[in-house]
């Protein structure tokens, strides 16, 4: 599994190294900004670096699905299925590479975000109303319409949620693409059938979690099953799309 | 062994390949003859696990063509398949990742045989530099199934002296080969059967020398006896 | 290697190997290519190369020894037979595309004995340049 998981990322590396690029880009950018007082450099640094955190896993998560896609409708299909792995071994490849990367993303930009709100709070001399601004900033947020608490159990769950969540929207999109290419093959509209597909799998997951979650008063409880439930839907399409490609993809 | 029974692919309501009865044994060459469409690529995609049938089955020693089997079995195929990111020698790389049979030395010296540049980047090579590549390569296995699909197109005469020797030396009295080609004065030598498929239908499976010795007719003159249009 | 696709394989290599033996291109008792060589080196495939030394073993042009592989005939009579064999199929074929040209064996003859005189002819000519 793991020279799978190799080849994998070679696949997309490049994509990662380029947003790693941008990310030093608009890093340089901030800190220019704070250092050299000039709030124009400054601003733009931190809206780079928004997105990048945000859309970077967006993005790793699209070029994962769409390498799947790749690799089970052209010609390259015949590297990986011509070699003696099963099918759970080269989905759970793809799952594997494309959440450590989401994880390490997620990590990297968290702490980056830390790293860049201290230096920016050190600079403005005031320590101590750091805490006290992001609280008040973030009083607003709510999960399940309960205010949330932010110490670090809420933190933790609310980021292993989160990260199942994203976990399960990637699997659910490699259920639709695998659906379609092995049961659907060579009928016309096959990439929007896929996204109907998607759509109604997001949509039944979603339905599911929040039925049972919806009856949990605790916040913390209802992060942890909402994220288990996740991954447990998550582990079921996996298998799903798995035995599909192994009974039904010709390629 | 390779052995089917009653194999069939449709797609759609058209069979590429109807219901062939076959058995490949070790020790020999098969020629798999037969015009573009006549099911051969579909049925040795079949043999090689990639394509799955809609119909009877197909074994390798007697168990269903899967994971186990996939160890034992070489396809080439006819189209360019490596990852374009990579080099020649990442392609081994990859092959002797995931292929226990896999020689490195002997891919190397395949390579320099038909002159090819181990370091060459897959996305710069010709056609020709492909075919070559894609034969090294799969021929650099120590497999015991060894099916190629049009080993001999787009390669200049000197490459094909070598692929033909390479595929000569591979050849053993537990190895079985099959190729196809539409070069069909190469196949008449190497091959001692030819197995003709016409409309994904098996016509026929000859021993070459037995039919040159009663019917007094090559390979080519049998495949336009099958295959050309009768006057009249 | 030429051949015609229209007739045994094994039987065009084996005439050649015959005739190599014959003529004393492969001398008595000298080492012929193990199976697989053979094959390769004819572009052949190895069934039909293995069938070769089968033949010419029991013909007695030539001898496996085990381990050490086939070897020519050292038997001197074995290869004059071959030779006459050999010679006899080449009359053989001449004659009979003679005969296909409307000539009798009589006519054959009248030919040989005037290439013959044509070559001493030659011959005499060439000496005369010479001198």
């Amino acid at each position: 599994m793991l020279k799978l998981m190799k080849y994998e990322f070679r696949k997309t590396w490049y994509t990662k190294a380029i947003m790693l690029v941008v990310t030093a880009i608009a890093q340089a950018l901030y800190m220019i900004g704070l250092y050299g007082e000039r709030d124009g450099a400054l601003l733009a640094g931190m809206i780079f670096l928004f997105f990048l955190a945000v859309g970077s896993i967006l993005i790793m998560g699209l070029e994962s699905v769409v390498t799947l896609h790749r690799d089970m409708n052209t010609k390259q299909s015949h590297m990986l299925f011509m070699t003696p792995n099963t099918s759970y071994g080269i989905l759970g490849a793809k799952v594997l590479e494309c959440g450590i990367s989401i994880l390490l993303a997620g990590a990297f930009y968290f702490a980056l975000g830390v790293l860049d709100f201290t230096l920016l709070f050190a600079k403005m001399g005031e320590l101590n109303t750091l805490w006290e601004y992001v609280q008040s900033f973030l009083a607003d947020f709510t999960i399940n319409g309960r205010p949330l608490v932010f110490d670090v159990q809420t933190m933790s769950l609310l980021t292993f949620s989160q990260l199942s969540g994203w976990i399960l929207l990637i699997v659910t999109a490699y259920l639709a693409v695998v659906i379609s290419s092995s049961l659907l093959n060579g009928k016309k509209l096959n990439g929007a059938v896929s996204f109907f597909i998607f759509l109604a799998l997001e949509g039944a997951a979603a339905w599911l979690t929040r039925a049972v979650t919806s009856r949990i008063a605790s916040t913390a409880v209802a992060m942890t099953t909402g994220g288990l439930i996740y991954l447990v839907i998550a582990g079921v399409m996996y298998y799903v799309s798995a035995l599909l490609m192994d009974k039904y993809l010709s390629v | 062994m390779i052995t089917c029974r009653q194999l069939t692919k449709k797609y759609g309501s058209k069979a590429a390949v109807d219901a062939v009865d076959l058995t490949l044994e070790p020790g020999h060459v098969y020629a798999m003859m037969g015009p573009n469409g006549s099911g051969k690529t579909t049925w040795m995609k079949m043999a090689a696990g990639l394509v799955r049938s809609t119909g009877g089955e197909i074994l390798y020693n007697g168990k269903p063509i899967g994971v186990e089997s996939r160890r034992h079995v070489a396809y080439m195929s006819t189209e360019p398949y490596f990852y374009n990111w990579m080099t020649a020698r990442d392609v081994g790389k990859y092959y002797q990742d995931f292929f226990d049979d896999f020689s490195m030395e002997k891919y190397e010296k395949l390579l320099q045989r038909m002159d090819l540049d181990i370091a060459a980047k897959v996305r710069t090579l010709s056609s020709g530099m492909m075919a070559k590549l894609k034969i090294a390569v799969t021929m650099a296995r120590d497999a015991k199934v060894y099916m190629l699909d049009e080993p001999f197109n787009g390669i200049d005469l000197l490459a094909r002296d070598e692929i033909r020797t390479c595929i000569l030396e591979e050849a053993a009295a537990d190895k079985v080969m099959v190729l196809s080609s539409h070069l069909v004065e190469e196949m008449e030598t190497i091959a001692d059967w030819a197995v003709f498929l016409k409309n994904g239908r098996l016509v026929e499976m000859r021993d070459l020398e037995q039919m040159r010795s009663t019917d007094h007719v090559s390979m080519a003159d049998r495949y336009r006896e099958i295959y050309g249009h009768t006057e009249g | 290697m030429n051949y015609d696709p229209m007739k045994p394989i094994w039987l065009q290599v084996a005439t050649r190997l015959k005739r190599q033996i014959a003529t004393g291109t492969l001398a008595p008792g000298a080492k012929l290519p193990g199976g697989r060589e053979l094959a390769a080196q004819y572009g052949i495939n190895p069934n039909t190369a293995a069938r070769i030394y089968q033949e010419l073993e029991r013909e007695g042009v030539c001898a496996t020894s085990r381990g050490l592989g086939t070897f020519v005939t050292e038997d001197e009579r074995a290869v004059q037979s071959l030779r006459r064999e050999m010679a006899h199929d080449a009359l053989e074929q001449f004659l009979e595309e003679l005969s296909g040209l409307g000539m009798t064996v009589g006519d054959a003859i009248d030919l040989i004995k005037r290439e013959e005189s044509n070559n001493d002819h030659m011959q005499t000519t060439d000496e005369e340049v010479r001198q």
